[in-house]
């Protein structure tokens, strides 16, 4: 990888941007000579890297106060001052002695635990102890325990995994010889040997490599999840030194440790020379060695220092919709708690103002205690003032559930494990890349089953970023024609020293052309077509490695490079017969249909953005020397021999015709250097490879001296295949109203034609395409599209074009005003040409103007800031590396993963979610309501006739566990019946399964049924002997028998897993209700048997749980039958099966297909 | 199909293929984890709720009235004696009348309005006395109750703990307040066996109040609250104080007082000499007498009986207006041509 993905235009519009090779050049001289004695004549280059960008800034002077200095090979004198962590990694956070208090610190950080704690705390207060110690801690307590074990475990984990790690050895060098040292011993400023398929323990400046030219290849799966081979280079300077360790003397200066794994900039003076080093010259803690025998590196950074370790972040942490609007709800709550805690203390008041002068004669309060004064002293009474204060506070502490803070931790642990699902969803398991779906963040899993505008890239996203090879065009002539898929053709192999090589991708060839390339030279036409293969198999930086099969004669060529594009013409043209087999820094070996051939490259220029081409300069087996030059047409025509005109015209209809079919195109060419033209080439690019300042900006005018006068040989025509299902999941998501924009750095019309092949665009859609270079004209057609559509009111079938030029004007000016009315009445939106940084312009102008979530999905570095902008973020784990995943909210292999996703995880999570919060206010309320109820009957004191520690269970362990299942199992609808009509998504869109209304409802059905569970047994026994604690556990037992039938009432699908905690439940609050009873030493000991043993007691239970759940039974089925929502009625028709009658709007999700090209 | 180019791996992939299967990261496939577990769904249908309604109405129709059966049943005399058992005299300042000394007998005479069966409950009524009240029902000692090991745990049981450092058994205002008013019971002049055996719940007796705790220094403070116990007999045969410390949950209740048993006769008439001591004036509580049989139900109460039939009743109505809302006004269930894109086409 190079920064220049993440500073750049995205990687896509630019087919080859990828390639960063930095080969360095050989001679002219030496061309014939074999790769063994290289050494003694190759000109040395101070750096082989011509990384434009990196190295004018690694130019720059690092200051002193933001620059480490590490001497090579000596740790002693680097490490003077202790300011460099040694390499021994502490991921684990606590240690025995630190758990305690730091653990206890990072829990208290919610804002849950620290209102439990303060009502815990107001509890300790003599005056207004309500609970007793144990009663008013235990939840608390619990809550803690079960987190702080938790967190243990993970910690033991981490520990084990850190011990592991840190006792991993490696070489290095010390007193004149390598030796095994352990991971955590290593320091900065030692020299360390890595050996092939061995892993990195830190961060070190190549010195010298097994190579001669000092390239290695790494691969950084465990950094970014790239699993193709990238090179890195020791610098030329230090690669001959290397021989001898003792003698090297030289110090780094290079920047502080920071998270860019993409950067880094460095000075090294070595025997008073100064070089610049750069991010092609460090390899990382993390990486795996490959292709390479051995490297030599100085560690730089160390420990927990290592760019890998600064990198291991958590997930980004938001919060969802819903649970913003929820805290509303809550607020109200909060104002119903204070009314009443002031209508208790006013009570209160009131009576203790009346009966003042009574107080002390009044048995049931007597205020005075005689027994140390005889004229005695208040006892527990503090003045009337001070009652009311005290009064309040306790009310506060006896009502503290009504705000439902355990609503949090259950909210939580259903994220959880609706997040276990979503994961272990069959249906999201992505068999190409092996990777199931993943929950990144865990807070905002209901926000999937709202969404209303999609934001996603192209490349990687919609298809896969699988190039491959369609057609090739030579001399102007269209060879398209491809066998058939299932061909039992097997592909091209060719035995070589009596082993079979094959490549490792079977590429569909034109019959023709094979036939054409198998003439050999015979015509001019099939010169041609060689010349274009063989500049296909040489222009690249693609690296073959050769591995073993399981028989041991055939061996496969696999192609590994940085960009897709290169590997699809490098597979296209050992088809043809190019089989590429060796690359080293100084030749390339290619097998030209069986007889192999060996290319000196002498000379590489990589690709730039300026130029958007590459070339190599090689030296033929016929001793010519010849330049092969690809890049994107716009740049290639220009520098195009205008004598070939005929050809040139002919290609160009091609290449229109090419990108018309959604291909991306590239155009080759070349030419014969001759002597005198080399010469002069080579002096300025020896001239131009040493230059210490504007090195980048001087190779690049080399390369476009000589990259004129070309001969068009071809063009070339790759297909970026659309993932698979991706038209059927974006026909789903449109029906389910889902506004999809497609946002992609390819031309115009390829993004059309992408666009009706994804059926994002149909035939009978208007397209309003705007094109614009200025403000104006802009403003013009953006007014004038608004104007077309109002006018017509067609807004289903318009589409919208935009391309980035006329984005730039449009963001940041008021007309991002104009362009969402337009949007929002278009029903697809494709924005092409388009730049990382507009994209998330894109998505904040959306996300600024509408309280609709948004979401976006892409693949690569360049859609990070997109990610990161909207409310939801899923990355692709494709072929672009991980940043994309690590920035996301949600990862998964393939697009269309989408469609599960939201029709079927999101509107369930949503509405289990948005269930499971009403339930939870009710079912708190419903308790402190009773509570409340009987404080007017108790001379307005805060006395509970249910036990204290049924209060403090009530919400534990009573009735917590079954809103959790339901809310991480329930499901309204079945999945099919989700993916089949995508219309019901819109339930979450219109925000039907939560919201202020419901709120309302649930609480005046709240108020109903607590009254109910309190006044039916009141009356019932009003003026009998009934004590309070058989009261009291009538009253326990019936608000669990209600809350929970109230649930069950509400459960759409009954498992045995429900049944369990449904009823599971209710004999657990019996039970506990038995258990505080049979303890002789608490008021109510065996209160519960008295009061079971009597009929009034079961006839009070019947009537409340038929009385309080009556109204709400009527209610629902009045609303059910004669309103019935979306989802109601495909409920219903799924249990009768009535859905078959009618044809099924949507698509299969599993239907294996091609998706269908124009 | 789509994707030879980028899986077919020529020879090689079957070899490693198993391999490959074991390291997969696939999900394991279960009816769990896919969320596919057999479950019964059921809907609410109109034949449901319509039979729903009847059943409960069915139900609760003859629960009500057999409730109210079992209520009307129950013969009941009710004597309110608190401001009738005051000289008229005193009346104005009932409260220094109740604590000044001097015999303050009163006698009541109770007419039988129809025969009462034995066993007849003797209780006491009191209302407007908040035997819940947040001080009083913390202020007592449970485990001093059960054994004299925990004598001197009495600090929930202020302002009644200890009189000059010596704990109070039974401690508290509970049991300090303990009623203390006696009714001595007789009919044609001969006296009425009032059994006080056998009032309190017998696992109060054996397992709450210990039978070796005697009481202590009971009423022995600057102030009397109520009755005083007598120190040799053991708390476990305290059966007017275990009563007592049972608090009732409502400040409208009845305490056993004793059991009559033999039947009462219509017409008969019961003579009540009665203690009035106890201190009810200065919040307006009232004191009541109450001579009661009871049912399988309990006493008299016709509030459940009622309720019963009102839910019923409204059950009944219900199931008939859903009844006629059905055949009137029927929607087909499932019907796919209600969904909403279906109904305005178009208007997504």
């Amino acid at each position: 990888m190079d920064p220049r993905k993440s500073i750049d235009k995205p990687p896509h519009h630019d087919p080859i941007l990828g390639v960063s090779s930095r080969w360095s050049v050989s001679s002219k001289d030496n061309k014939e000579v074999t790769f063994g004695d290289l050494g003694s004549k190759r000109i040395r280059h101070g750096s082989a890297g011509a990384d434009s960008e990196m190295l004018s800034m690694s130019q720059k002077e690092i200051k002193d106060e933001d620059a480490r200095l590490i001497y090579i090979n000596d740790p002693d004198r680097t490490n003077e001052r202790f300011e460099f962590t040694g390499n021994s990694i502490k991921t684990a956070k606590y240690s025995v002695f630190t758990f305690l208090p730091r653990n206890l610190f990072e829990q208290f950080h919610r804002v849950a635990y620290i209102y439990f704690l303060v009502i815990a705390v107001l509890n300790q207060l003599p005056q207004l102890a309500v609970f007793g110690r144990g009663a008013s801690i235990m939840p608390l307590a619990f809550v803690l325990l079960v987190s702080a074990i938790k967190d243990a475990y993970e910690d033991f984990r981490r520990h084990r995994s850190d011990r592991v790690e840190n006792n991993r050895l490696a070489l290095v060098f010390e007193d004149h010889q390598f030796r095994e040292k352990k991971w955590k011993h290593i320091r900065v400023g030692e020299v360390i040997k890595v050996q092939s398929n061995q892993t990195l323990p830190c961060d070190m400046v190549l010195l010298a490599t097994s190579d001669p030219t000092g390239v290695v290849y790494v691969q950084t799966t465990n950094l970014d999840g790239e699993s193709n081979l990238k090179t890195r280079y020791a610098k030329q300077e230090t690669l001959l030194k290397a021989a001898d360790m003792e003698s090297f003397n030289g110090f780094i200066k290079c920047e502080k440790p920071n998270r860019n794994i993409y950067g880094f900039q460095a000075n090294m003076e070595i025997d008073g020379r100064r070089l610049s080093l750069g991010p092609s010259n460090i390899i990382l803690r993390g990486c795996e060695l490959k292709n390479t025998a051995w490297a030599l590196g100085v560690v730089v950074y160390a420990g927990g220092e290592t760019k890998a370790m600064l990198n291991n972040s958590g997930a980004p942490s938001k919060r969802s919709r819903l649970e913003t609007r929820m805290n509303l709800e809550i607020i109200l709550l909060s104002l119903f708690l204070i009314v009443l805690c002031t209508i208790a203390a006013a009570t209160a008041a009131v009576w203790l103002r009346t009966h003042r002068d009574d107080l002390d004669t009044i048995l049931f309060y007597r205020r005075k205690d005689y027994s140390e004064r005889p004229g005695g002293k208040n006892y527990k009474y503090y003045g009337w003032g001070w009652e009311i204060f005290f009064t309040f506070f306790m009310a506060v502490i006896v009502y503290q559930i009504m705000i439902p803070i355990s609503l949090y931790i259950s909210m939580e642990l259903v994220r959880i494990g609706q997040a276990y699902f979503m994961t272990n969803d069959d249906q999201m398991y992505d068999e190409s890349s092996d990777s199931s779906f993943q929950c990144r963040a865990l807070n905002i899993n209901e926000d999937l089953g709202q969404i209303k505008y999609l934001f996603s890239d192209k490349t990687g996203t919609l298809t896969d970023n699988k190039m491959e090879f369609q057609c090739a065009c030579i001399e102007g002539v269209d060879y398209s024609d491809r066998e058939p898929a299932d061909s039992e053709h097997p592909g091209y192999s060719i035995e070589v020293d009596g082993i079979i090589l094959k490549p490792k991708m079977r590429v569909r060839v034109d019959p023709v052309l094979l036939q054409l390339t198998k003439t050999g030279k015979a015509t001019e036409e099939a010169k041609r077509a060689n010349e274009f293969f063989l500049s296909l198999a040489a222009c690249n930086t693609i690296v073959p490695i050769v591995s073993n099969t399981s028989d041991p004669n055939v061996k496969l060529v696999d192609y590994q490079g940085e960009s897709p594009d290169e590997q699809a013409l490098v597979y296209a043209a050992a088809a043809y017969g190019f089989l590429l087999i060796e690359r080293t820094s100084g030749h390339i070996v290619i097998n030209v249909r069986g007889e192999t051939q060996r290319f000196n490259v002498l000379g590489l220029h990589e690709f730039d953005s300026d130029r958007k081409r590459m070339s190599v300069i090689l030296g033929c087996p016929d001793m010519s020397v010849k330049l092969f030059v690809k890049g994107a047409d716009s740049s290639m025509f220009g520098v195009m021999d205008e004598s070939y005109g005929g050809v040139i015209h002919e290609t160009k209809i091609q290449l229109h015709a090419y990108s018309s079919d959604g291909l991306r195109t590239l155009v080759v060419g070349m030419r014969e250097l001759n002597d005198s033209e080399f010469e002069q080439w080579h002096s300025s690019f020896e001239a131009a490879s040493t230059a210490l300042i504007g090195r980048a900006g001087l190779l690049r005018k080399v390369a476009g001296n000589i990259e004129t006068n070309l001969r068009i040989v071809g063009a070339t025509a790759i297909e970026d295949k659309l993932q698979r299902g991706v038209p059927e999941a974006i026909e789903s998501l449109r029906i389910a109203g889902i506004k999809v924009w497609v946002l992609t750095g390819d031309k115009q019309e390829t993004a059309i034609s992408i666009g009706f092949s994804s059926r994002l665009l149909t035939r009978n859609m208007r397209q309003i395409v705007i094109n614009s270079n200025s403000l104006d004209s802009c403003r013009r057609s953006l007014e004038e599209a608004n104007a077309s559509i109002a006018s017509n009111d067609e807004s289903d079938n318009v589409a919208l074009i935009i391309d980035g030029t006329s984005l730039i004007y449009v963001l940041d000016n008021d007309l991002e005003d104009v362009l969402f009315q337009v949007a929002c009445k278009c029903s697809a939106i494709l924005c092409c040409r388009v730049a990382p940084f507009q994209k998330a312009g894109i998505v904040a102008l959306v996300k600024n103007r509408t309280s609709d979530m948004t979401l976006a999905i892409g693949d690569g570095a360049n859609d990070v800031s997109m990610i990161q902008m909207a409310d939801v973020g899923v990355g692709i784990s494709g072929q672009e590396g991980r940043q994309a995943v690590m920035a996301s909210d949600f990862a998964m292999g393939q697009f269309r993963f989408l469609v599960p996703l939201l029709l079927v995880h999101g509107h369930w999570n949503y509405q289990r979610m948005g269930y499971m919060i009403l339930y939870n206010f009710y079912r708190n309320a419903v308790f402190v309501l009773i509570l409340f109820w009987y404080v007017l009957f108790t001379c307005y004191t805060l006395t509970t006739a249910i036990t204290e520690w049924s209060s403090v269970l009530y919400s534990v362990i009573y009735t917590a566990i079954p809103t959790i299942i339901i809310g991480i199992l329930d499901k309204d609808l079945g999945r099919q019946t989700l993916l089949d009509h995508p219309q019901l998504y819109g339930v979450g869109q219109r925000a039907e399964g939560y919201s202020t209304t419901l709120f309302w409802y649930t609480m005046i059905d709240t108020i109903w049924q607590s009254a109910a569970i309190f006044f039916i047994p009141m009356f019932a026994y009003w003026g009998s002997t009934i004590d309070t604690s058989s009261l009291g556990d009538l009253w326990t037992i019936a608000a669990v028998v209600v809350v929970n039938l109230h649930l069950a009432m509400d459960v759409i699908r009954w498992n045995w897993i429900t049944h369990a905690a449904i009823w599971g439940s209710i004999v657990a609050a019996c039970i506990c209700v038995i258990v505080i009873d049979v303890i002789p030493t608490l008021p109510g000991y065996w209160a519960i048997f008295q009061v079971g043993k009597t009929w009034m007691f079961w006839f009070c239970l019947l009537a409340i749980v038929v009385t309080s759940l009556l109204p709400r039974f009527a209610i629902k089925f009045l609303v059910e039958y004669y309103r019935p929502s979306d989802v109601r009625i495909a409920r219903e028709a799924e249990k009768l099966g009535t859905f078959r009658e009618s044809q099924p709007v949507g698509v299969e999700m599993n239907l294996i297909q091609d998706p269908p090209r124009r | 199909s789509s994707n030879t180019a980028s899986s077919s791996a020529g020879a090689a992939g079957s070899g490693d293929s198993s391999a490959a299967r074991k390291n997969s990261k696939r999900p394991k496939y279960s009816k769990f984890t896919q969320q596919e577990l057999p479950a019964c769904k059921p809907i609410l249908t109109p034949g449901w709720v319509i039979s729903t309604f009847l059943i409960v109405s069915v139900i609760f129709i003859p629960l009500g009235v057999i409730s109210l059966f079992a209520s009307q049943d129950v013969v009941e005399i009710v004597d309110r004696y608190d401001t009738e058992c005051i000289p008229a005299p005193a009346r104005t300042n009932k409260v220094a009348y109740i604590q000044g000394d001097g015999d303050k007998v009163c006698n009541r005479d109770l007419k039988v309005t129809k025969r009462m069966k034995q066993p007849i409950y003797v209780y006491y009524q009191l209302e407007n006395f908040y035997q819940n009240h947040r001080r009083y029902v913390k202020s007592r000692s449970d485990s001093q109750l059960r054994s004299t090991k925990y004598e001197n745990q009495i600090s929930a049981c202020k302002p009644e703990d200890d009189v000059g450092g010596q704990p109070i058994v039974p401690c508290g205002l509970i049991a300090w307040s303990l009623f203390n008013d006696t009714y001595a019971l007789s009919r044609n002049n001969v006296s009425l066996a009032v059994n006080k055996k056998g009032i309190a719940w017998k696992s109060d007796k054996e397992h709450k109040f210990g039978n070796k705790v005697f009481p202590k220094n009971f009423q022995k403070g600057n102030i009397t609250g109520g009755a005083t116990l007598d120190p040799r007999i053991p708390l476990s045969e305290q059966e007017d104080l275990i009563v007592w410390m049972r608090t009732a949950a409502l400040p409208t209740f009845r305490k056993l007082y004793g059991k009559i048993e033999s039947d009462l006769e219509m017409g008969d008439t019961i003579h009540v000499k009665l203690n009035n001591n106890y201190n009810t004036y200065s919040f307006n509580g009232k004191k009541k007498l109450v001579l009661s049989t009871t049912s399988w139900l309990g006493g008299k109460n016709d509030f459940l009986g009622i309720a019963y039939l009102t839910v019923g009743g409204i059950c009944f109505i219900l199931a008939l207006a859903f009844t006629i809302m059905y055949l009137v006004k029927p929607r087909r269930l499932g019907d796919p041509s209600y969904l909403s894109w279906n109904r305005n086409p178009g208007g997504r």
